[in-house]
């Protein structure tokens, strides 16, 4: 039975329920049945029985209910409505049945109220006015499900009520011509006038029933929050959401990219444009000086790692992890979440948001939830898009004759003679080349296909969605590179038919295989000489351009064709989300999840066909095999307690997590294959050694946390959570710790003098909070004293014994680096939110840092990693507008705007000079740092580069020891100066157009410096090409330039070019990130195809970029890794 | 809500243990490294690894920079004089930057490993005895071999037999002569210790392979300590301990090879019986280092990795006839144009050994303790007590095997002039011997400095400070009561 029907009776109601929009009585066939068996009993009874056995909510007046006749009933398996009928037929009662609730009412009110026609007419004077009815209010959604908490106030009056647990109010001695606002959080206030709503003046009561519409602003979105729901506008925390949609819109292989520009306070970079490529991401910048500074990543409540398990080739880039965890690989390991099946993706930044989280997100937390299936007939779903992907831009590179023309004066002012070996002009190689190794190596075409199939349906106790999703995406580099992803989702929700025990089951699993260029060829794109011999012989064999004593002259840049790199993974994340309703309100719930990633790498580093033919007969076959698997589970176990207190809503949750990882690695070298084709098979070669990077290792974690959330009136919301977090990643000795927010929201909007005072302002909110949450993204087993195995590749045991020596001092006292983290912000919305304005300061320091501490070698070993009272501050402002700018039938139009100014700096660090970092940081300024000369100009003289020394002195020979001194006298950050992004979303009729822009104002390297990896003039084979900005170089004495003398032999001012000022330039960007244009297929051509859906779409992702930046990119600024792609794609999308 | 509030305490109590964690497999812990026969002597064994690659061997290693510091070899002209190697041949060290003269200091790390193998092993319970005491005594060896070569080199050092930092940290200077004491009772405790026999790896089985420590070792080790603390009975008689145990050890004679150089020498083959403790190397295909280093190619020496060749000091004091020289078993040498280069051969198999992709097995091993010091010891400390014939007798045996007839010194003092040139030329570039005698014998002034000393031949400047090493700046900055040699 439920409680909500017990109250119902406990409490005296005062009025029937009646409804006016809907007077008719539904018979809608339930497919109830009831068997029940009773003489003489009462009506309350029977209704109790029925709620019993149906899990449905019977409503009624009990005043009205207890005057009627006990009953008689024998039914067996009887249908719910012939059930009501015999009951109610002889008691003047009549029912309706909406969704799960059965409303019973007296047959006649309805019909007098309808007519209206009993108002007595009454004569002032004669007879004392007839007090004014009570009018009892029920307020429903439109699932007809009762609004606990509506406030009801009389229009022109001060005077309001609240609604009770079954939507219910009563308003005594109400006028009947008043008018009555109604209004309840996340739904579109209703004005209704009594009187029209058949109240009649000369009834002692009356009852209306109101339905509201769920409001349509943004404020009421629901928000995935730790461990539950919120929506944006009762959230005290700071959380951005960004849909599945917005992701869906962009061809993009891994979702991390698709946040790009969307989030405040997120700065997302792609290492590369390589399918599967790394991705960094930061959110309110870089806490920690030595440790990782990944946020948190959470798919359906399972902890997934930030880094990928990739341990062989490093073309696919970092994700920001290089030194520190268990896993450091390269590439993303999100790049095996599907963002087909994304739902939604929520950042959680401040403390009030991750602290839950305890000492996994100081560094933020990203919480992916997947698609689940919606109630209602079974649809299918089928996507297909394909789409072709291209670099942005070329870079002017010099052509053969400016090339040939830089060596030629490069000799004669050296006065040297052309050697043998300068192939390139000496005619070993056909100087009448021209070959545009950009348009060679990297100007392909990539392919992008994706096709998305999804079948969702069920009913009100079980709902499914399963989804199966092929993704292949090639390389723009020549060769047959491709990465292709196959996905299935799974979601099934069930509850039983009383709702008390629910099951949410999610499982996504993905297989990808890789298979990838062992090298990026945007360097040799760019350097390699324009005069450079053919890459193919006309047998189609690689050309070595041997020279008349046999000899390579030159490294074929396609040799790579030769080296496969293999890279396959398949990946689980599936969890069960299991709830039971013991008494309303309280709720016993246990999430179980499981997360499985296999990785198998290849990599054949030496295959004959890649090596120079003269070198063939002495080298030896050499591959790398990695094995790896990073399996882990956790169980959640919680209680929750939702409870009206006062005028508030206590809302509380306590729990715990249980988490265990395990990782394994292993990493075979071979060596000895007698061919190139059998290097795949460990078996085929002569020794096997397993290499030192094979390991082992296990990671606990168990926490106990707790939540409490009190919101008063709608209006002040307080938002307390606390956690205890043990993790094996720490010493003994501080194994536990708390960790803890206190977070509070005003919304002033609710404040009637705000109400009166502010007319405009629809909703305003102030929230801040303050906490503390950590980050354990160190090495496993850091606190032991270990013993490791000496071991290289070509290492022959000591003996034959595999010998082991200690790693290094370990403290076992090592600890969190923990951050608290401050924030203040306000949320204001205009219009009726139609233009929301969101703004927040966020101040998050990091201190216990985990560092090397310096030791004199007599302790033997250099430093022993201790927790430093270093701080790291990170502040951040974040600004974000959204508008609704055009709201009609036909046209809909909104933008949204995101802009965020980080600020980072090393705020105390007590013994930083005689620290092993004295070189890399200064207090008060940023943790990334360039201490650089200042550049001066070309002496004209000498044509040499000139730089202020110390004192400021001209030299051509600049002094430092150290990163940060002698003569480096600027010091820069490459930090982001400020960042965000702006979308619009336009829809007329069928059509929708979506587009989103980024931008970032940054410094990046200067191309004129940045690809001159040698002197201009000196060959070094493959990466001897300048750029023609070089042009404008020296040439004689009195020549005023910014580029040194040619000359053929190694300068020192290479390097002191690039550890100069002038090595940076502006890297800023505008970049129109996505565009997405679909159409919807008027409704009487589906009807005629017999669809439900049919939608054909353009998407584009990195259409434009606009930047003074000369290099290739400015997001990855690489002249050896190649810039993110632009990719087109066109797609259909039908549902059935 | 009992079930609920149960379940809550649970969770609490058993906090502990869900987060506590297998150690990993890959890796011991200390507490785990010296609980099990295996893993002990894996970590023992570990010591050797590191030798065999590290600060004993090749171009950072004791036989190379000290024959640079020396006056053993002389260093290619196109050596940049920013290399490390070049401070030390020299004799121009700094304390900064501590990439230049830090290669020694860096001993303290291996000093900690004997330190926490010596805690451990004592501490274990479960190891079988014979393997347990083996290994105590193999690690009371190498500290005391390694604090041998630190008060050497440095001086008067802290002396460390902890593995706990935080007690390290502040370690002063001990004075040399309490090093000399800990390193005499390092010895004297793992000559009890130790097994006569050389063991394989199980520790229990014997072996050709001389590349474990032996009481041999301990003694032919404490010998040449007592040598160099004075103490002449002693070192007389740890001496004759080894000398004496024939059944092990005996001098290699020279192949006759007066026309044709050797193609090997049997003194440093592996397992050779001269050789009273090799180290193996560890690197596939590979031999010595100092082959590597010290046979200069057809194209003569270079920047790298063959940067020396041997002094014009060193080759005058050979006398005429001495095999060594003049048979090309020890040296050999190479003529480019007008220059012949000698250079020390006594490691024959070149460093590389692959064929057809194949890795050839090792034929020598680097040779860290001999037979043939044991008598030039047993002859200086023979010398010292006044036994004349004794000591000619060690002598003419060394001196025999040269090919050079037996010596005319009859005097102490005579006598012990003629062993210290005979340790010249019969340990020449192995182990920093010429150079430690020159320290010890206080004769380094005499030979180092001077217009026409061996420093200023180098195109040096001597200095006397120069005898000891500095002490990185690095390490005085962060031991609060490190203080530096004088003179840096």
């Amino acid at each position: 039975m439920s409680f909500i029907a017990k109250l119902s009776r406990v409490m005296k109601l005062t009025a029937l329920i009646l409804t006016v929009c809907a007077v008719h009585v539904m018979a809608r066939t339930s497919g109830q049945t009831i068997s029940y068996r009773a003489e003489n009993v009462p009506l309350k009874q029977v209704f109790a029985e029925i709620e019993k056995q149906t899990g449905y909510l019977v409503v009624y007046n009990s005043a009205k209910v207890g005057t009627s006749k006990p009953v008689t009933i024998n039914a067996k398996d009887e249908p719910l409505e012939k059930f009501l009928n015999t009951v109610l037929g002889s008691q003047g009662l009549q029912y309706m049945i909406a969704k799960k609730t059965i409303l019973i009412s007296p047959k006649e009110e309805v019909k007098k109220n309808a007519q209206g026609s009993l108002t007595p007419d009454l004569t002032p004077g004669l007879l004392p006015p007839p007090p004014n009815p009570d009018v009892t209010i029920t307020v429903l959604n439109t699932d007809n499900q009762p609004l606990e908490g509506a406030s009801i106030i009389i229009k022109g009056q001060n005077k309001g009520i609240a609604t009770d647990i079954n939507g219910r109010a009563t308003l005594r001695g109400v006028d009947p011509n008043a008018t009555v606002i109604i209004s309840f959080t996340g739904y579109v206030n209703q004005e209704v006038k009594l009187s029209n709503r058949g109240i009649n003046p000369s009834a002692t009561s009356g009852s209306v029933v109101i339905r509201l519409t769920a409001s349509t602003s943004e404020l009421d979105e629901m928000q995935v929050i730790a461990y539950g729901k919120v929506s944006k506008r009762f959230n005290v925390g700071n959380v951005t959401t960004v849909k599945g949609e917005e992701i869906q819109r962009q061809p993009v292989g891994n979702v991390l990219q698709a946040l790009e520009g969307k989030v405040p306070g997120l700065f997302v970079t792609q290492a590369n444009g390589i399918a599967g490529g790394g991705v960094t991401v930061r959110v309110q910048g870089q806490n920690s000086i030595n440790n990782g500074n990944d946020p948190l990543y959470v798919v359906d409540g399972m902890p997934i790692s930030s880094q990928d398990l990739i341990s062989l080739g490093n073309v696919l880039g970092t994700s920001g992890g290089t030194q520190y965890g268990p896993v450091s690989g390269f590439g993303s390991a999100l790049s095996y979440i599907n963002p087909s099946d994304i739902e939604s993706v929520e950042v959680l930044k401040d403390a009030a948001a991750t602290a839950i989280y305890g000492s996994r997100a100081a560094n933020g937390a990203i919480l992916i939830t997947t698609k689940k299936g919606k109630a209602g007939k079974t649809k299918i779903d089928i996507n297909v898009q394909q789409g072709w992907g291209k670099v942005t831009r070329k870079l002017d590179m010099l052509n053969t004759q400016q090339y040939l023309g830089m060596r030629h004066e490069a000799k004669m002012n050296d006065n040297a003679a052309v050697s043998a070996t300068d192939y390139d002009i000496n005619g070993v190689w056909d100087t009448t080349r021209y070959t545009d190794w950009q348009k060679t190596l990297i100007g392909g075409t990539s392919q992008y296909s994706n096709i998305n199939a999804n079948i969702s349906g069920g009913n009100a106790s079980v709902q499914y969605l399963v989804g199966g999703t092929w993704h292949r995406e090639t390389s723009v580099f020549p060769g047959s590179f491709e990465d292709q992803k196959g996905s299935l989702h799974l979601s099934l929700n069930a509850s039983s038919d009383n709702q008390k025990f629910k099951l949410q089951f999610t499982t996504s699993y993905m297989t990808d295989n890789n298979l990838l260029p062992s090298v990026d060829l945007t360097s040799s794109a760019l350097l390699t000489e324009p005069d450079a011999p053919a890459l193919f012989l006309p047998d189609g064999s690689l050309n070595w351009a041997l020279n008349s004593s046999g000899n390579s002259t030159w490294n074929n840049p396609l040799r790579y064709l030769y080296v496969p790199f293999k890279n396959k993974v398949s990946n689980l994340v599936s969890g069960a989300l299991l709830s039971y309703q013991i008494l309303p309100g309280l709720e016993l719930k246990s999430n179980f999840g499981y997360k499985k990633t296999s990785t198998y790498n290849f990599l054949a580093s030496t295959v004959m066909a890649a090596t120079k033919p003269e070198t063939r007969s002495t080298a030896i076959r050499k591959a790398v095999y990695a094995y790896g698997t990073d399996e882990s589970w956790n169980i959640e176990p919680q209680l929750s307690y939702i409870r009206k207190i006062g005028n508030g809503i206590f809302d509380a949750l306590i729990g715990s997590t249980i988490l265990q990882n395990n990782l394994d690695n292993t990493t075979l070298s071979g060596s000895g294959y007698t061919s190139d084709a059998l290097m795949e098979s460990p078996v085929a070669a002569t020794t096997l050694i397993a290499s030192g990077s094979t390991k082992t290792l296990q990671y606990k974690y168990a926490a106990l946390y707790g939540k409490l959330n009190y919101n008063l009136e709608n209006r002040y919301i307080v938002d307390l959570t606390a956690r205890r977090d043990g993790s094996s990643r720490f010493g003994p000795e501080s194994q536990f710790h708390n960790f803890g927010a206190a977070g509070a929201a005003w919304i002033f909007s609710q404040e009637q003098l705000f109400q009166r005072a502010l007319r405009f302002l629809s909703f305003g909110k102030l929230k801040a909070s303050y906490g503390s949450s950590g980050s354990d993204q160190i090495a496993d087993y850091a606190y032991l004293n270990s013993y490791y195995p000496i071991a290289g590749l070509s290492n022959v045991a000591y003996q034959g014994i595999s010998s082991i020596a200690p790693g290094g001092l370990t403290n076992p006292a090592i600890a969190w680096e923990e951050t608290s983290k401050l924030q203040i912000g306000i949320d204001i919305g205009f219009l009726n939110d139609r233009l929301l304005i969101g703004a927040s300061y966020s101040r998050n320091r990091s201190s216990n840092q985990l560092l090397g501490y310096n030791l004199p070698s007599i302790t033997g070993f250099r430093s022993i990693n201790q927790n430093l009272p270093a701080t790291v501050q990170n502040t951040s402002w974040e600004l974000s507008l959204n508008t609704v700018n055009i709201k009609s039938k036909s046209i809909r139009w909104t933008s949204s705007i995101n802009f965020t100014i980080p600020n980072n700096k090393l705020v105390d660090y007590p013994g930083l000079a005689s620290s092993s970092y004295a070189n890399n940081y200064i207090i008060g300024k940023p943790l990334n740092l360039n201490g650089l000369f200042h550049f001066l100009g070309v002496d004209p003289s000498t044509g040499k580069y000139l730089f202020a020394d110390i004192n400021g002195n001209a030299t051509s020979s600049p002094k430092s020891t150290t990163l940060l001194n002698g003569d480096r006298t600027v010091i820069i950050t490459t930090f982001p100066k400020f960042y965000g992004g702006f979308q619009n979303s336009l829809t007329y009729k069928g059509f929708q157009l979506d587009f989103a822009f980024q931008f970032t104002k940054q410094l990046g390297p200067n191309l004129i410096y940045f690809t001159q990896i040698i002197t201009p003039g000196q060959f070094f084979n493959g990466t001897s090409n300048q750029p023609v900005s070089i042009l404008r170089h020296w040439q004689k004495p009195g020549d005023i330039s910014s580029v040194q003398r040619f000359s053929a032999g190694a300068t020192a001012g290479i390097s002191q070019i690039s550890n100069s000022d002038a090595y940076y330039v502006d890297a800023s960007y505008l970049r129109l990130k996505n565009l997405s244009l679909s159409y919807e297929l008027p409704g009487i051509w589906k009807q005629k195809a017999h669809l439900q859906g049919c939608r054909i779409y353009l998407q584009g992702q990195n259409v434009l970029t606009i930047t003074n930046y000369k290099g290739l990119d400015p997001e990855n600024q690489g002249n050896s890794s190649l810039p993110p792609l632009k990719v087109l794609t066109l797609g259909l999308q039908i549902g059935f | 809500m009992l079930p609920i509030i149960v379940w809550i305490a649970i969770s609490i109590t058993s906090c502990k243990k869900l987060v506590e964690v297998v150690p990993p497999i890959t890796s011991a812990s200390s507490a785990i490294a010296y609980n099990t026969d295996a893993s002990a002597i894996s970590a023992v064994t570990g010591l050797y690894t590191n030798l065999s690659t590290g600060v004993v061997t090749g171009n950072r290693g004791i036989s190379f920079l000290c024959g640079l510091s020396a006056d053993e070899f002389t260093q290619y002209s196109g050596v940049a004089s920013s290399t490390a190697t070049t401070y030390y041949y020299l004799n121009q060290l700094v304390a900064s930057p501590s990439t230049i003269g830090a290669d020694f200091w860096g001993i303290y790390q291996y000093i900690y490993v004997c330190n926490s193998a010596i805690e451990g092993l004592t501490a274990a319970t479960s190891l079988t005895p014979a393997i347990k005491q083996q290994l105590l005594g193999e690690t009371r060896f190498m500290r005391g071999f390694y604090y041998f070569y630190l008060v050497n080199f440095f001086g008067d050092v802290p002396l460390i037999t902890s593995s706990d930092y935080r007690i390290n940290v502040g370690i002063a200077r001990t004075p040399k002569a309490q090093v000399w004491d800990q390193i005499i009772s390092d010895l004297q405790a793992a000559r009890d210790l130790l097994s006569i026999n050389y063991l394989d790896g199980t520790l229990v089985k014997t072996t050709t392979e001389r590349v474990r420590p032996t009481q041999g070792a301990a003694s032919a080790l404490l010998s040449r300590v007592y040598l160099y603390t004075g103490v002449y009975a002693k070192a007389e008689e740890q001496a004759s301990a080894v000398i004496n145990n024939s059944s092990l050890y005996g001098l290699v004679p020279f192949i006759n090879t007066s026309t044709t150089p050797a193609t090997q020498n049997d003194v440093f083959l592996k397992n050779s019986s001269e050789a009273i403790w090799q180290i193996q190397t560890t690197i596939a295909g590979h031999n010595t280092e100092e082959a590597n280093m010290y046979l200069l190619p057809t194209t003569g020496p270079n920047s790298n990795p063959n940067t020396v060749y041997l002094s014009p000091q060193l080759l005058a004091s050979f006398e005429a006839g001495d095999q060594r020289r003049f048979g090309r078993n020890w040296i050999d040498s190479i003529k480019i144009g007008s220059i012949t280069y000698f250079f020390p051969c006594k490691y024959r198999a070149n460093n590389y050994q692959a064929v057809n992709g194949v890795f050839a097995t090792p034929t020598e091993y680097l040779t860290a303790l001999r037979l043939g010091e044991q008598y030039l010891i047993r002859a200086e400390a023979r010398a010292q007590q006044g036994n004349i014939s004794g000591a000619q007798a060690d002598l003419n045996i060394i001196r025999t095997r040269a090919g050079l007839p037996n010596t005319t010194a009859a005097s102490q003092s005579a006598l012990l002039t003629t062993v210290l040139h005979e340790r010249q030329v019969e340990l020449f570039t192995e182990w920093g011997h010429r150079w430690l005698d020159l320290k010890r014998t206080g004769q380094v002034d005499a030979v180092m400095g001077g217009p026409s000393g061996a420093c200023a031949v180098k195109g040096g400047t001597w200095s006397s400070y120069q005898q000891l090493y500095p002490i990185p700046a690095q390490d005085i900055s962060y031991a609060p009561n490190l203080t530096q040699n004088l003179g840096y």
